[in-house]
């Protein structure tokens, strides 16, 4: 395409897009041309108006024609000319940055791999790409992977990158090339670009120095056939013995539609193992896997389809995940305002729970209280906490049968804080005196609350429903509802539960919020929100609007597991995730050896106010066991959070220890793990991304070619303006097109003439 | 002939008094109550809402209907219908004939029935006033091989000491204790009744000892704390104390000393609360009584107190 418009308009388009439009005719000139114009004009005129055997319409026709004509004759006697600024060679640099990853080793279709490209096109100096770039510019070489640097040629590179970091590499590049006249960057890459940061964010120092970025894109758009896992999203960490439901993602191409096994893999050991039954070509399928973590501490999971007969890609079967078993008793409260079975069975329930203790509040009489479970004599001796300090102990909270009006206004504040600024889970039961029954409107607790609560219309005893209670989509997906049943029978194992109560009519949510479980029955105007949660803050709330069911306990067979299994794991889910008062982080959990990361805390006191004045170290113990104290210095930006920039310097694991402390006072500590290993993030989205690179090229003012197209780049780099140029005209009066078009407009009025009989 | 005539006649006559006798007992069997020793079918009303909404009403027999709450001891309460967190269940169970079991004076009708319904009405009376509970005020007995006993997780059983539980009744109430059930035994006396209870509760809980609660055990400390074991008196024992009869005392039989004893599970929770050689009972149903002293009545609430609040929470 972009031959034949060379051909009828003499320059590439390239040359258009650069250049500006001009005439080249004297002034004098061009004013006696239009007067002849006008007079040529007035005698077509007349001519057309002459009376004989023609009609109106056919003279109408050809003085068209003829008028056009002589337009055209005009326009190239105006002599047009496209002002365009072209290099002057050898006063320009053009850097060549090429991709020196792994996926660049990968076969294409032919055989042959990605590199081979670079090896045809500038590996020696005799390749016509080399030597049309050569004529006109001093080249430079660069190569990148997660790092980039300068070389000497192509034959410098060795690709074995493991990463692919675009947007870093043009903007080093350009970096090493201010200090001289640029004419633009030429990029070789198959566009598998996997940094973390925002392209754009490079693009834009490109931009601003009028750098354009030419990209040749190498590889096959697909890689076929294969099959390929998609990132594997887990919590930082979890509590020991809790069920996970992890979603795989997983593509085919080319593979036909077949079942697959999926296993997922710890130290060696086999934690699950599912069958996935592959999509339509290119189309991804999920798979939902449960599994549970026994072994306390740092733990890589491993999840994998073994290799299929015909891959082309091997590596991107299998997907590595790190995340923190956390072997911790944690404490929740649970405030209950009067004797209830219900109590007594989520006791009983997660009484065999060694990571979770349920301390028990509960009123039995005005001003007296029965404690359960407490860790000393002292501990809520005075009822419910009224400091932060008290409260923010504990990681969860659960509000039973108590009305709003027992507790200070201070103290709803401070469960809304509570939720919010501590992180910590609340939930909330059903029974009389909870929800709108408990006069929970109107109280800062309530926009907390996943659910909208509407005020009771005839009194809090009023209402009473028999639901039966099912999960929603959402609950399928969610492990606090799994019940213990393989994935496909949970919808069935909450079917055989009995039927349970409630008093307190919900049905609707609040924006943002997920319903689990919903209730139908009889008694209800619309489906009861059964359980629902939603973020709030740092912090999550749920929702259980049922007030016995304990009779999933009561009635069931004395073996069904369905309500102890059901409330350890919303326990465990209600306080996942709950921070502690310093939260280390790193910003990629495993990185290259060599490759910078950054390590942060954000550090808070007891009440959970940021600090900004904490001494913040971290004890970094390298897999060799060397250990080194560093400090972490306090980012301005941000209140409370703390940053360290790390390197490692070796392969393995690395355990960082981060210890926050002020005047003298320990606020807290952290534990997080950096693993320094080879990464196979090449191998995975494989195909060359066409879009990416175009992208680049367009919000740079450069071009996107293939190996195939790439012959013109040379020329098309010449006259991108940047660089030490020269401003030129070029002649348009002699465009093929020009004359084609004055032909065409002569024989289309000879041709009318003859339709006529006219001629 | 003569003979003949003579023989129809009295066939004719023993058939038609079978006949007679068969519609009456037809007519006497109860309409929807549970045949005694057999597996009692769920209640009609249950086939609503829930039980728990509406308690069964008393079922045992067509000729035994105990007044209404209101017109027995709560004149003009008119009982909302709704789900309460907590039903004062009595246990309804198979015995062995030689208890006591009546009704309003009237004729016997089981062990289970002992002090019943008077004893259960005013110890609810009493229950509330102490403790912040929301409890239906009626009265809720369930049969042992009744599949509903599992929606009541506290039952109160009497006069133990005469059980003789049918194999329905074992199983029913072994799982209803192994699903989380608790039960609260009272009233027997003496080496023989505990010898019966025993043989009975081993049925159910095959392999779990009957342990001797220390006081320190947290039974005793829940929501009053209880410092001694009292021996708690019949009514008759009780009057013959405040009169100052010679020789009044408040054991019966052989049974002396009063214990509270109990059936742990797995866990060291209690599943079985035993009250021996004392009648918890007696001291609710009487305690209007200027005659019963209040001593035992106190107490005999405390430890109720203590029972349903530990029951309710372990």
């Amino acid at each position: 395409m972009h031959r034949l418009f060379e051909l009828l308009f003499k320059y590439r388009p390239i040359v258009f897009e650069q250049g500006h439009f001009a005439l080249g005719a004297p002034g004098a000139l061009r004013a006696w041309l239009l007067g002849a114009g006008v007079v040529g004009a007035v005698a077509v005129a007349t001519y057309t108006l002459a009376r004989g055997k023609t009609r109106p319409v056919d003279r109408a026709v050809m003085a068209g024609l003829r008028l056009a004509l002589l337009g055209v004759l005009v326009f190239c006697l105006l002599q047009p000319v496209l002002v365009i600024s072209s290099v002057v060679p050898q006063q320009n640099f053009v850097g060549i940055v090429i991709d020196d990853s792994k996926s660049m080793e990968l076969p294409d279709a032919d055989g042959r791999p990605r590199s081979a490209f670079v090896q045809d096109a500038l590996g020696s100096e005799q390749s016509k790409l080399i030597e049309d770039l050569s004529e006109r510019f001093t080249l430079r070489f660069f190569r990148f992977s997660s790092s980039s640097s300068r070389i000497d040629g192509p034959s410098d590179l060795a690709y074995d990158g493991t990463h692919t970091h675009i947007g870093a590499a043009l903007d080093a590049a350009r970096q090493e090339l201010s200090g001289v006249p640029l004419s633009g960057l030429i990029l070789i890459s198959d566009g598998a670009d996997n940094a973390t940061t925002p392209l754009t964010r490079d693009l834009v120092p490109l931009q601003a120095a009028g750098v354009p970025v030419f990209t040749v894109g190498v590889g096959d758009e697909s890689v076929s056939p294969d099959i390929e896992m998609g990132r594997v999203e887990l919590p930082r960490s979890i509590l020991e013995g809790s069920e996970l439901l992890v979603d795989v993602v997983v593509t085919q191409t080319g593979m036909g539609r077949r079942s697959v096994p999926l296993i997922v893999e710890s130290d060696d050991r086999i934690l699950a193992q599912e069958q996935v039954e592959l999509g339509p070509d290119g189309q991804p399928v999920v798979a939902r896997v449960p599994f549970q973590l026994d072994k306390a501490g740092p733990t890589r999971i491993r999840f994998r389809i073994p290799v299929q007969e015909g891959e082309r890609v091997e590596q991107n079967n299998a997907r590595e995940a790190q995340l923190q078993v956390l072997g911790e008793r944690e404490k929740i409260l649970y405030m209950e305002g009067e004797p209830r079975h219900e109590l007594k069975f989520i006791r009983r329930a997660v009484e065999d729970d060694q990571n979770i203790q349920l301390v028990v509040l509960q009123r039995t009489a005005p001003g007296k209280f029965l404690r359960l479970d407490v860790d000393s004599a002292s501990e809520l001796v005075g009822g419910f906490p009224r400091t932060r300090e008290e409260l923010y102990r504990y990681r969860a909270l659960v509000l039973g049968s108590i009305e709003a009006s027992f507790f200070s206004h201070d103290q709803l504040q401070m469960m809304a804080d509570f939720v919010s600024q501590r992180g910590g889970g609340l939930l909330m039961l059903g029974g009389r005196h909870a929800f709108a029954e408990g006069g929970w409107i109107g109280t800062p607790v309530e926009e907390v609350l996943p659910v909208v609560m509407e005020p009771p219309q005839d009194g809090p005893d009023e209402f009473l429903a028999e639901i039966r209670v099912a999960p929603t989509p959402a609950g399928l997906a969610n492990a606090a509802v799994q019940l213990g049943a393989p994935p496909g029978e949970v919808a069935a194992r909450w079917d055989s539960l009995p039927a349970v109560t409630t008093v307190n009519p919900i049905s609707e949510l609040r924006p943002g919020a997920t319903e689990l479980l919903k209730g139908t029955g009889e008694a209800l105007a619309a489906d009861q929100v059964v359980l629902a949660h939603q973020r709030y803050g740092r912090g999550k709330a749920l929702a259980l609007t049922v007030q016995d069911d304990w009779l999933w306990q009561m009635i069931p067979p004395v073996e069904d597991q369905s309500h102890e299994t059901f409330w350890r794991q919303l326990m465990r889910w209600l306080v996942d995730g709950v921070p502690n008062e310093v939260r280390a982080a790193v910003a990629q959990e495993q990185v290259e050896q060599g490759e910078p990361t950054r390590v942060t805390a954000q550090v808070s006191d007891s009440a959970f106010i940021d600090v900004n004045d904490a001494t913040v170290t971290a004890r970094i113990t390298t897999p060799s066991g060397m250990v080194e104290d560093t400090a972490l210095t306090w980012v301005v930006q941000r209140d409370g959070e703390y940053g360290l920039d790390f390197t490692p310097s070796e392969e393995g694991e690395y355990r960082i220890d981060v210890a926050a402390e002020r005047d003298g006072h320990v606020l807290g500590n952290d534990e997080i793990h950096l693993r320094a290993a080879p990464s196979d993030e090449e191998y995975f989205g494989a195909g060359r991304r066409t879009q990416l690179l175009e992208r680049i090229a367009d919000e740079t003012g450069g071009r996107f070619y293939t190996p195939t197209t790439v012959s013109t780049l040379p020329d098309d780099i010449s006259v991108t303006g940047a660089g030490v140029t020269l401003t030129e005209e070029r002649d348009l009066w002699d465009m093929p097109a020009l004359f084609l078009l004055m032909f065409m407009l002569m024989a289309a009025e000879w041709g009318y003439r003859r339709s006529k009989g006219l001629a | 002939m003569r003979t003949l005539l003579r023989a129809s006649s009295i066939l004719a006559f023993f058939a038609v008094s079978s006949l007679l006798a068969a519609t009456a007992a037809c007519r006497e069997r109860p309409a929807d109550g549970a045949v005694r020793g057999s597996v009692a079918e769920p209640s009609p009303s249950y086939r609503g809402l829930m039980a728990q909404q509406v308690p069964r009403r008393f079922r045992r027999s067509a000729d035994f209907e105990p007044a209404p709450p209101a017109a027995e001891t709560r004149e003009g309460l008119v009982e909302p219908e709704g789900t309460h967190a907590f039903y004062w269940t009595r246990a309804e169970y198979t015995d062995n004939g030689r208890g006591w079991g009546r009704y309003g004076g009237r004729e016997r009708r089981g062990s289970w029935t002992t002090d019943y319904p008077k004893a259960d009405y005013q110890f609810l009376v009493g229950l509330k006033r102490l403790l912040r509970i929301d409890a239906y005020d009626g009265i809720n007995p369930v049969s042992l091989a009744d599949p509903d006993l599992r929606r009541y997780p506290m039952i109160y059983a009497v006069e133990v000491g005469h059980m003789d539980l049918t194999r329905e009744e074992i199983h029913g109430l072994r799982d209803y204790l192994n699903a989380g059930g608790f039960l609260i035994c009272d009233d027997f006396w003496g080496t023989r009744e505990w010898d019966q209870f025993e043989r009975n509760i081993r049925a159910v809980l095959p392999g779990r000892p009957i342990v001797e609660l220390p006081l320190d055990h947290p039974l005793f400390s829940t929501y009053y704390q209880i410092d001694s074991i009292i021996q708690v008196p019949n009514e008759g024992n009780a009057r013959a104390i405040t009169l100052g009869y010679p020789g009044a005392h408040t054991y019966e039989r052989d049974g002396y000393v009063p214990h509270v004893r109990g059936i742990l599970d797995d866990h060291g929770r209690l599943m079985v609360v035993i009250n021996w050689n004392t009648d918890l009972g007696d001291a609710w149903e009487w305690a209007e009584d200027p005659l019963y002293p209040l001593v035992y009545s106190t107490y005999a609430w405390k430890l109720a107190v203590n029972m349903i609040v530990y029951g309710m929470s372990h």
